[in-house]
């Protein structure tokens, strides 16, 4: 299996001297192409801090994030924007949505940043809505949907330029049990297509549905365990459908 | 992204807030407009000025006089110096003081004097037409300046190298030479009676010669002209002179000689009034006749460009003040825009077009309504007010300067939105999306 991500000894401090607080303490994990990672921790765990570093959303205060075996904090600027936009994917539990746009505007978003040319970004706007089942609502306003369809759109956008890794931060968190499993479901055909997928959660339910559980506290990783094997992988649907790359 | 997909999300976002953005718009259209206004009211009465200064010369236009009799001319007039000068046979008085061939020659080798020759002041006693049996009494005048023109409503210019007697009418000449239009008149012959002054002294009653003329345009009314005068060519000026000096002792018109006129480089003009002063002689120019004009409409124009550049720094305001309220409001899409990879370039580019937009359509809007308020305005006053010149246009919008007008204000706008696209892209997309 090839590594996607690895992490080696990495440490953030939040706050300086007397103020200073460790939120992750000297981790070490190795994430492998088409896993599904559960991150689970109380609040103040680390969890979402450790997304945030795999995510170079972040930077550390120490250690490494690799990408493909490439130390992240020496790839220039210009090149982890790149990487952000073509290769990883972001749920969030807040949606993060801008309400006045359409729901086809929200999903073209990552298109446009990614400047990928106008032509397909509608058509691979709409392959990604389909996906989730909301083509009809391509026109709607985004604030006019309810959470289950809001949190759809924002999965629609997280794939609709085909990521290698989706980033989900507690993406049933805002919804009802009933619309989380559809959203679970959702996540879990991905990632059955070849997506790696790491979730940040405290929800004990969604975590069991991953292949992998990662528990951490105070900052550090208390247990890891693999709960099955990793979603045997088709080598014809490797991606997502929608997800053709350009070039 | 790419420009063109910046360009239209910033417009698109700038439009969320409605309200806001066009208050914002309005505050630089107000400035924007009263400069385009301004602008255009300059350029607009400043070439009606210039045409008119053309009907009399154009800038070159040099009008000398002996400095004897133009110190005696200034303190009749009450500035200047009545100095009590010692007699000087050399330089004649204030009466007797005139411009000699020689003089003449000296100041036409002056580097930058293109034209100069003497002025002839025509004392026709009446002219008539065909069309009417009333006489009336008319002067008459030559320029030799080559850029000298007149504002005609209908005809051409008198050409000084015809040997034909050619004349230019003013329009309120029209109807007293029974002519129903400018068109009408062009082409016609125009009869001018002069006095032959020797034969005058023998028979007083008998001394009327006439002559005739061809009407070869007629002037379209003007601020600047002199009424009264109607400009000849070379030919009837000759004509018109030679009648009047005909028999007469050389020492009588010599008298005539008191005024030259010409054309010089405009460039070179205060060297040339300098030379002129120390040969002796003084000179007019169109600056001396238009310079309080000018100077007002600069004033004006400051006044109003003050007003408009005070706007622009209240719009200033408004635009760093809407923007950092658009920051702020958007601290979540920024972040979310940054995760999915925009650069910070990208986020400063995003919020700096906006601030682009707003200069942009702020100074169009201003364009667009002082052309359309030039174009009625122009409309009421040459209805109204300015009816007798016909060929004023209050307001002259040149595409140039609406131009330069807008990427000014755009460039003002960009450096106002500077601050809050800063701070736009220093955000840390962590801290950004948990913004609450």
């Amino acid at each position: 299996m090839k590594e996607i991500i690895e992490v080696r000894n990495l440490t953030k401090v939040y706050g300086k001297k007397a103020a200073a607080f460790s939120a992750l303490k000297s981790v070490n994990l190795k994430i492998y192409e088409g896993e599904s990672v559960a991150i689970v921790g109380k609040s103040g765990s680390g969890k979402s801090t450790l997304m945030h570093l795999l995510a170079l959303l972040d930077t550390p205060t120490q250690g490494q994030v690799l990408i493909d075996g490439e130390n992240a904090s020496k790839m220039k600027k210009r090149k982890v924007n790149k990487l952000r936009s073509n290769r990883f994917g972001f749920v969030f539990q807040q949606f993060f949505m801008n309400p006045n746009d359409t729901v086809l505007e929200n999903v073209l978003l990552p298109l446009k940043i990614a400047k990928v040319k106008r032509s397909t970004r509608k058509k691979r706007a709409m392959t990604a809505l389909k996906i989730v089942g909301l083509e009809d609502k391509a026109k709607n306003k985004a604030n006019n949907l309810s959470g289950g369809q809001k949190q759809r759109v924002c999965i629609a956008r997280a794939i609709v330029n085909s990521p290698k890794i989706i980033f989900a931060d507690e993406p049933t968190g805002n919804l009802d049990s009933a619309t989380g499993d559809k959203i679970t479901d959702l996540l879990f055909r991905l990632n059955q297509k070849g997506v790696t997928l790491i979730i940040v959660t405290h929800d004990e339910d969604l975590a069991k549905l991953c292949g992998r559980v990662i528990r951490i506290s105070d900052g550090k990783i208390i247990s890891d365990k693999r709960q099955r094997a990793v979603a045997p992988r088709r080598p014809a649907a490797k991606k997502v459908p929608v997800a053709r790359k350009r070039g | 992204m790419k420009l063109s997909d910046q360009i239209l999300t910033a417009n698109h976002n700038l439009f969320r807030n409605k309200t806001r953005t066009i208050l914002t718009i309005i505050a630089i259209f107000i400035g924007s407009f009263t400069i385009v206004m301004s602008s255009a009211l300059n350029a607009g009465v400043n070439a009606f000025i210039d045409k008119q200064v053309e009907s009399i010369g154009g800038d070159g236009f040099i009008e000398v006089f002996p400095a004897a009799m133009y110190d005696q001319l200034a303190g009749m007039m009450g500035s200047g110096s009545s100095k009590v000068t010692e007699y000087n046979p050399n330089e004649g008085s204030a009466i007797t003081a005139t411009i000699s061939k020689s003089d003449l020659k000296k100041m036409q080798e002056v580097d930058g004097v293109k034209v100069l020759e003497m002025f002839h002041f025509l004392a026709p006693e009446w002219m008539t037409s065909n069309n009417t049996d009333k006489k009336y009494s008319v002067s008459l005048e030559y320029f030799p300046d080559s850029e000298f023109t007149v504002d005609l409503s209908a005809g051409r210019m008198t050409d000084n190298n015809s040997d034909e007697n050619e004349i230019i009418i003013n329009q309120n000449w029209l109807e007293p030479l029974g002519f129903s239009s400018p068109e009408d008149a062009v082409g016609k012959e125009v009869t001018v009676a002069v006095k032959e002054t020797a034969k005058c002294y023998e028979d007083e009653d008998n001394c009327l010669e006439t002559l005739t003329g061809t009407i070869v345009g007629v002037q379209a009314p003007g601020v600047l002209t002199m009424d009264g005068d109607l400009h000849v060519n070379k030919a009837f000026d000759a004509a018109i002179y030679d009648i009047s000096v005909r028999n007469l002792p050389k020492e009588a018109t010599k008298r005539n000689d008191i005024t030259a006129v010409g054309e010089v480089d405009p460039e070179k003009m205060s060297e040339i009034r300098e030379k002129f002063r120390e040969l002796g002689f003084e000179s007019i120019t169109i600056d001396d006749a238009v310079g309080m004009i000018r100077t007002f409409l600069d004033v004006m124009v400051i006044i109003l460009d003050v007003f408009g550049g005070i706007a622009l720094l209240a719009a200033v305001i408004g635009i760093v003040n809407t923007l950092f309220m658009s920051v702020q409001e958007r601290t979540r899409e920024i972040g979310l825009m940054k995760a999915m990879g925009m650069s910070n370039s990208g986020v400063f580019l995003s919020f700096s077009l906006e601030a682009i937009l707003l200069g942009f359509w702020g100074s169009a809007f201003g364009i667009a309504a002082s052309m359309l308020i030039g174009f009625f305005a122009n409309k009421i006053a040459t209805d109204t007010f300015l009816a007798d010149f016909p060929t004023l246009s209050l307001t002259k919008f040149e595409p140039l300067t609406m131009l330069t007008i807008t990427a000014v204000i755009m460039l003002i706008a960009f450096v106002a939105g500077t601050l809050p696209a800063r701070r736009a892209a220093k955000k840390n997309p962590i801290d950004a999306l948990r913004y609450e």
